[in-house]
């Protein structure tokens, strides 16, 4: 731990005790009720709900062909909102897990709601290949189980490792987003009035009373999940990458992609992180909590993963020229200045351009500039994966069998209903349960007071 | 910690040594020089690259120190910028034989005629000489300053009043610029360096490894340092096996970063299975150097691996050190497994200079080493992280 903090450089605003910590947390669900702001949002998310359902309706009923997807891009809008949106799960699980096993202590605030956002992305994400199957009852089929038709999954399909890489990852950020919320769980349950409320709380509880016992065994728990979800950081976003690279289509087929594709995710994540924290922070008074030197680290680390991003630009490119093969010399060349050149430049302006701004720090401790640049670099790292899959795809060896890739309306419907979904279910989390972990927040009181009689 | 506190390491006896042992054994080199200059160069360079790794590694250790903070940091920083200085006060110097080498060692230096199939016109053109010699000075140029810049600030910072931020300030700044600049110059330089001596392969992967490699052999190198310097006043009174804790779990970082970054560039190349890439891998995967890359596997990446999840290993300095040393000697087997096949693609060739040039080299890098470390205080004075630490005990 670096010793001499300075005070602009705070985890926890000063003057907090245990209750006031608790109070103003569990108060947000209990007490406060549905603010105006809520309402609104939630009725947004809500009517991007129906969206979906309505894209989703249509696909059914007609089937995959009502997307723009066809041969040779087979794989359109589908596969981009899959990759970028389990790409911004990666966050959360590096805030919850890495950040832990590093002992970052600002971690503390931030956890419980980018664990959220890491399960709901997930679970927007899995719609995509699910819906994409053109036939998503069958998705047991990727399963390898014995069955009566005597096949297997192919082994060697990267696609495979998938199913795989994501459900265990979809299973783990569970398991410890609930075991963080079962101390809070016994809090709510405590604090709670009414009496049905009391035996939700306390079901979800699992009896929880706070003795030495359960503290051991949940610290243990937690540090046992994170040390298990802390290579589920890297590994998800590396299968994906396999996805492409195991292809030898230009512009997939590049051996830098894992590394390159956690840390993109990562980028995004933490966008994302800070798009959902900044407006929390000032619609629930939570600046106390969530404080300048919060943002100030996300941006930092959105700066790192951005230059890492950066970095695996510029070697694709350099790569392309260097290695003297002229189909990849081409699908560079056509991203410069082929049919799609504005959607890469639009790319390059959001995830290159744009980050350099967190270079500054008054611009990493101005909130809603972040919020800002934040927005900009989701759009940019969906504009990545859509360069990345539409752009390899629509030219590659043969140019005979070139072809265009259009979003039709129902891509549009499915993607922004993924949004919804996502709004859906964050809405609903932050009206019902404990948005930031209140007992780690009492540890946090506990460590800065300690701090503070010592100086 | 245990130590007795009193004395001081005899650097200067220690630096003799490695001079004589050095000057030794590059003199027999220099000798055979004029009976196998092609092998020569060879040597040299894998030699050069083991010593370039290690002071590298611990410039960009330094830096991410700067930017992270970390009681590990403040320990390592002393030893690591001693040795990160070495890139301007010998390894500059030690470049200048390749120069007269390149034919030796590069096919594209060679004129047309000797080369045969000629190079796509943009490599052609890269893989110029006189290109490449301008984008080498420019590597170490950049170095140089950064280098130059962080340590006198540091130093500036001994001399400073307790609470003054300003160096350290200076120094974060400098570290943020110079990751990328470290990140981007290293891949480029072992492009030119090692890459190109097989010219028809690329991987955009490539240079993230070399970025790591460095970073782990400094990292291992320091922890030994750390370990001699624990008997002494004054890292005897702040050490704790804690602190080495800290070392093993960035050794165990820089470990797994190698094995992944490694394994996702074979994964990808073999599952490829074009001419352009596999062609590295079926001379380096099969046959006498697969047994070498399978040494590999095990002992740069299986075994450190398993010895470093134990927390026994990691807050025992001997062990820890013992795991270090072995990394650093897988250092110099992965250079080895990445250079070598450029030349003998079909079987593994040890000669007997691929040992004595890199201890050749690595005696007067030593040398360097530990003049510069005695000139500073093992610990930095006044870094306005680190007052509560020094002279108090933890």
């Amino acid at each position: 731990m670096p010793v001499g903090i300075e005070p602009q450089d705070l985890e926890l605003a000063p003057g907090h005790n245990y209750g006031t910590v608790t109070d103003k947390i569990s108060d947000i669900v209990l007490k406060e009720g549905t603010g105006k702001w809520w309402k609104a949002g939630f009725a947004v998310a809500i009517a991007l709900l129906i969206v979906f359902h309505y894209g989703v309706v249509l696909l059914m009923t007609y089937g995959v062909g009502v997307w723009g997807v066809n041969i040779p891009v087979a794989w359109g809008f589908a596969i981009t909102n899959f990759v970028w949106w389990i790409g911004i799960g990666h966050a959360g699980t590096l805030i919850s897990a890495f950040l832990l096993l590093m002992r970052q202590r600002w971690r503390t605030s931030i956890n419980r709601f980018a664990e959220a956002m890491t399960i709901f992305a997930v679970a927007c994400a899995g719609m995509f290949p699910l819906l994409h199957l053109g036939r998503p009852w069958l998705f047991y089929w990727l399963f390898p189980y014995p069955d009566t038709m005597g096949t297997w999954p192919q082994f060697r399909s990267p696609l495979v490792w998938d199913v795989f890489a994501v459900s265990t990852y979809l299973t783990v950020s569970i398991l410890f987003w609930y075991l963080g919320l079962i101390p809070d769980f016994g809090t709510m349950r405590d604090k709670a009035k009414s009496r049905a409320v009391k035996i939700v709380y306390g079901i979800l509880s699992w009896g929880w009373r706070g003795s030495a016992i359960h503290w051991e065994r949940y610290e243990m728990a937690g540090l046992l999940l994170a040390g298990i979800s802390t290579p589920l950081v890297v590994s998800v976003h590396t299968v994906v990458s396999f996805d492409f690279t195991i292809a030898i289509v230009p512009g997939w087929h590049s051996t830098i992609f894992p590394p390159y594709f956690v840390a993109g995710a990562i980028y995004s994540g933490f966008a994302m992180v800070l798009t959902l924290a900044i407006p929390l922070r000032r619609w629930y008074h939570l600046e106390d909590f969530v404080t300048l030197k919060h943002l100030d680290n996300m941006a930092k680390l959105m700066l790192a993963t951005g230059m890492i991003v950066t970095y695996a630009y510029v070697m694709e490119t350099f790569m392309a020229f260097y290695s003297g093969n002229p189909y990849d010399r081409y699908m560079m060349l056509n991203r410069f200045f082929g049919p799609y050149a504005a959607v890469f430049w639009t790319l390059i302006g959001c995830n290159l351009i744009a980050p350099q701004a967190l270079w500054f720090r008054r611009v990493r401790r101005s909130p809603w500039l972040l919020f800002v640049d934040a927005l900009i670099i989701q759009t940019g790292m969906w504009l990545e994966r859509f360069v990345i899959i539409v752009l390899s795809l629509h030219r590659d060896y043969l140019p005979s069998a070139w072809g265009m890739y259009y979003p039709t309306k129902v891509d549009w419907e499915v993607f922004l209903g993924t949004i919804g979904l996502f709004l859906t279910l964050f809405y609903l989390f932050v009206r019902l349960l404990p948005m930031i972990s209140m007992s780690e927040l009492r540890h946090l009181v506990h460590k800065t007071q300690a701090e503070e009689v010592k100086a | 910690m245990n130590g007795n506190g009193s004395g001081q390491p005899n650097l200067d006896r220690v630096g003799r040594l490695a001079l004589g042992v050095g000057v030794a054994a590059l003199i027999l080199c220099a000798l055979e020089w004029r009976a196998n200059p092609t092998q020569f160069f060879r040597s040299y360079l894998l030699g050069y690259m083991l010593w370039l790794a290690v002071a590298l590694g611990s410039f960009g250790i330094v830096m991410l120190h700067h930017q992270v903070n970390g009681k590990w940091g403040y320990l390592l920083r002393r030893p690591l910028e001693a040795a990160a200085q070495t890139v301007w006060t010998l390894m500059v110097w030690l470049f200048i034989p390749f120069f007269f080498g390149l034919p030796r060692l590069y096919s594209w230096a060679q004129p047309a005629t000797v080369a045969g199939e000629a190079l796509p016109p943009f490599k052609s053109a890269y893989l110029s000489v006189p290109f490449w010699v301008g984008r080498t000075i420019g590597y170490f140029a950049a170095w140089v300053i950064f280098i130059y810049l962080l340590n006198r600030w540091s130093w500036r910072q001994d001399e400073q009043g307790d609470d003054d931020r300003r160096w350290l300030g200076k120094m974060k700044k400098l570290s943020a610029a110079g990751l990328v600049l470290y990140g981007f110059t290293v891949t480029f330089a072992v492009v030119d360096w090692i890459m190109s001596l097989e010219p028809q392969f690329f991987s955009t992967i490539y240079g993230m490894i070399y970025i790591v490699l460095p970073a782990l052999a400094a990292m291992a190198l320091a922890t030994i340092v750390v370990r001699l310097l624990a008997r002494y006043d004054p890292v005897s009174n702040v050490i704790t096996p804690l602190d080495f804790n800290d070392f093993g779990n960035l050794l165990l970082v820089f470990v797994m970063l190698w094995a992944y970054l490694s394994f996702d560039q074979f994964l990808i190349i073999w599952a490829g299975n074009l001419q352009d890439e596999i062609p590295w891998y079926t001379s380096r995967a099969a046959g006498g150097w697969g047994a070498v890359a399978l040494v590999l596997v095990l002992f740069h990446f299986a075994v450190p691996f398993v010895l470093l999840l134990s927390r026994d290993v990691k807050r025992r300095m001997t062990a820890l050190s013992a795991v270090a040393a072995l990394l650093l000697v897988m250092t110099w087997v992965d250079l080895f497994w990445l250079i070598v096949p450029a030349f003998h693609p079909a079987v593994p060739s040890l000669h007997w200079m691929d040992i004595v040039a890199p201890i050749g080299i690595g005696g007067l890098w030593v040398w360097r080493f530990t003049s510069q470390l005695k000139q500073r205080p093992f610990l930095p004075l006044h870094d306005p992280r680190f007052e509560g630490v020094y002279g108090h005990g933890e």
